[in-house]
């Protein structure tokens, strides 16, 4: 009992180990790649594999969150006289929480999914070992472009996720519930600070990086055979989708911290 | 004309030991595939290296490339350590190097064209496309594959998928080519072809030659130097002469193709087939 514990945890710590060596490899020849115009055709396809055909299911996602939140808080502040506040409880939740971590969460499973599987079978149809038989790092060749378009356009598909959640939301409210457009609209200005949308865009990098990085390695750590790929797919998803999570959690106590010391001294000047 | 896309990094050339391993073990977990097992191979000739499925031969050629990593003994190309170097420098050196693996490794979402230019285009700058085209119109006809060039590998059959994987691993004319099964799954007529042409490649070439199979025929064909794996040992290595006359009992068996004596009385022992069957009735 006490040794497969022991021989559990030898193990976990060693994934990890192997996980972090991973995730470096792959920001070194990221920067590297950078500098070089070969790469540059590589995450082209790549962005439209990973971006551009997920527009769709993040702009539905983003209409159906504001939509919903409509709904939902539009009797709790009509209790206390406060609907036309809506469009700032809405816009906020939006554009800091929901679109973001939503957006991500529809993107782990779409792209991450995707890229685990087709990385996975590369690795046991030794597609992997044949790059590198042929003198060329597999990092730099398969990683790389695929965590370089996910790190560019998770922020981006989070700005669609947010608009359409606006949009969203303003539909319900205004033509649904018959809210004044223009109170709804002056309450949200007031309310929803450039920080608000900041930072919804820049949790995009974070959880872009997050869902490349683990998709890739479950896909270039996958068992052998059609029953090791699935389960590589569910376990990036699964870590994808913690992360997000997790990450989620830490940057909103990172960025409350440097709100209340910067932001402020700011708007007091 | 042609040289442009060729290797063009230079190593000292020496001795006749193109390839060294030295008392070399490999194991997963417990399993022990590899157990202390040191051989040459000489530069210019074809070693053959044969045994029954699962006796670690993939994993032993794998060893030659270092795309896997021993966990005790040395590899040695050309006289330089090649087991403890890190995947940067192992990339110069593998350019000298071409690969046929077991089941191809084409890249599926590249057609058959940009499968074999591949490895031409991440070690050199192609400027001139028509030369690239003939190059590997001259490859793929190597292969009897010639306008076969927009296929995508999902569209070949095993043995087609298998010539073109053959030439990609020739597209840089590599020095030393390691065959991973080259002729199994093939029909007879094909293997043979694969035959020859490891022959023409070795004679015209001087292309050293390490092949892995478990097909006699080829092996008898092709091979300056035949060695036998059995349980992660060399139990026999020499010419297709010393290895057909070899005293070994477990040679014998493989090289005629014959069961073993306890193989037979397992099958004895239990009994008639229909006994060892599940009948409509059990499930009842
Ligand atoms: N990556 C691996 N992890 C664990 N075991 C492996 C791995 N690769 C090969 N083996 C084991 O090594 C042994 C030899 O495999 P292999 O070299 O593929 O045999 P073959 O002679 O048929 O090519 C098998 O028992 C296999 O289970
Ligand atoms: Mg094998």
């Amino acid at each position: 009992m006490i040794g497969i514990v022991g021989a559990k945890t030898i193990s976990g710590v060693s994934n990890m180990g192997q996980f972090a060596r991973f995730v470096w490899q792959s920001m070194i020849a990221s920067l590297r790649s950078c500098a070089s115009s070969r790469t540059y055709p590589l995450i082209w396809t790549q962005m439209n594999i990973i971006g551009v055909r997920s527009v769709p299911v993040v702009m539905i996602t983003g209409a159906f969150v504001g939509m919903t939140l409509a709904v939902q808080a539009y009797d709790q502040l009509a209790g206390m006289g406060l609907e036309e506040h809506l469009g700032i409880l809405i816009n906020i939740s939006v554009v800091k929480e929901l679109g973001p971590v939503l957006a991500a969460v529809m993107l782990a499973g779409r792209v991450g999914g995707a890229l685990t599987a087709e990385l996975g079978t590369m690795n046991v149809t030794e597609q992997i070992d044949a790059i590198r038989s042929m003198g060329t790092d597999p990092i730099r060749y398969l990683v790389v472009p695929r965590f370089l378009a996910c790190l560019l356009l998770t922020p981006v598909l989070i700005i669609y996720a947010d608009l359409m959640g606006i949009i969203g939301g303003h539909f319900v409210s205004v033509i649904q519930l018959g809210i004044n457009s223009r109170a709804y609209w002056n309450f949200s200005a007031n309310g929803v600070e450039l920080w608000d949308i900041s930072i919804g865009v820049i949790k995009g990098f974070f959880f872009g990086a997050a869902i490349a990085v683990i998709s890739c390695y479950k896909g270039f750590t996958c068992k052998e055979g059609a029953q090791g790929v699935g389960r590589a797919c569910t376990e990036a998803f699964v870590a994808s989708l913690i992360s997000i999570l997790a990450l989620n959690f830490a940057l909103a106590v990172i960025f409350k911290a440097i709100y209340n010391t910067f932001w402020q001294l700011k708007s007091l000047v | 004309m042609k040289k442009k896309y060729e290797n063009n990094l230079d190593m000292e050339t020496c001795s006749n030991g193109m390839l060294e391993v030295k008392n070399l073990t490999k194991r997963f977990g417990t399993n022990v595939v590899l157990d202390n097992i040191s051989l040459t191979i000489e530069k210019g000739k074809t070693t053959v290296v044969i045994g029954p499925s699962g006796c670690g031969k993939t994993v032993l050629i794998k060893h030659l490339i270092a795309l896997l990593r021993p966990n005790s003994g040395e590899v040695y190309f050309k006289n330089r350590r090649i087991d403890n170097l890190n995947e940067n420098e192992l990339n110069r050196i593998r350019t000298h190097y071409g690969f046929l693996f077991q089941g191809g490794a084409l890249f599926d979402s590249l057609n058959v064209t940009e499968n074999i230019i591949f490895p031409i285009r991440q070690h050199c700058k192609i400027t001139n496309w028509r030369e690239v085209e003939e190059l590997v119109k001259a490859k793929l006809a190597m292969v009897g594959l010639d306008g076969f060039q927009q296929f995508y590998p999902a569209n070949l059959s095993g043995g087609q998928r298998k010539r073109v994987a053959l030439a990609r691993a020739i597209a840089l004319n590599p020095e030393i080519i390691l065959y991973d099964e080259p002729t199994t799954g093939l029909d007879p007529i094909r293997a043979d072809v694969i035959n020859e042409l490891i022959l023409k490649l070795q004679k015209e070439l001087g292309v050293t030659t390490v092949v892995v199979t478990h097909d006699m025929t080829s092996a008898y064909k092709i091979a300056d130097r035949i060695i036998m794996l059995h349980n992660g040992k060399i139990i026999a290595s020499g010419d297709a002469d010393h290895i057909r006359n070899h005293p070994h009992p477990v040679v014998q068996q493989f090289i005629k193709g014959q069961v073993s004596e306890d193989d037979l009385a397992v099958l004895r022992m239990s009994g008639t087939i229909s006994q060892a069957q599940f009948l409509p009735r059990d499930f009842e």
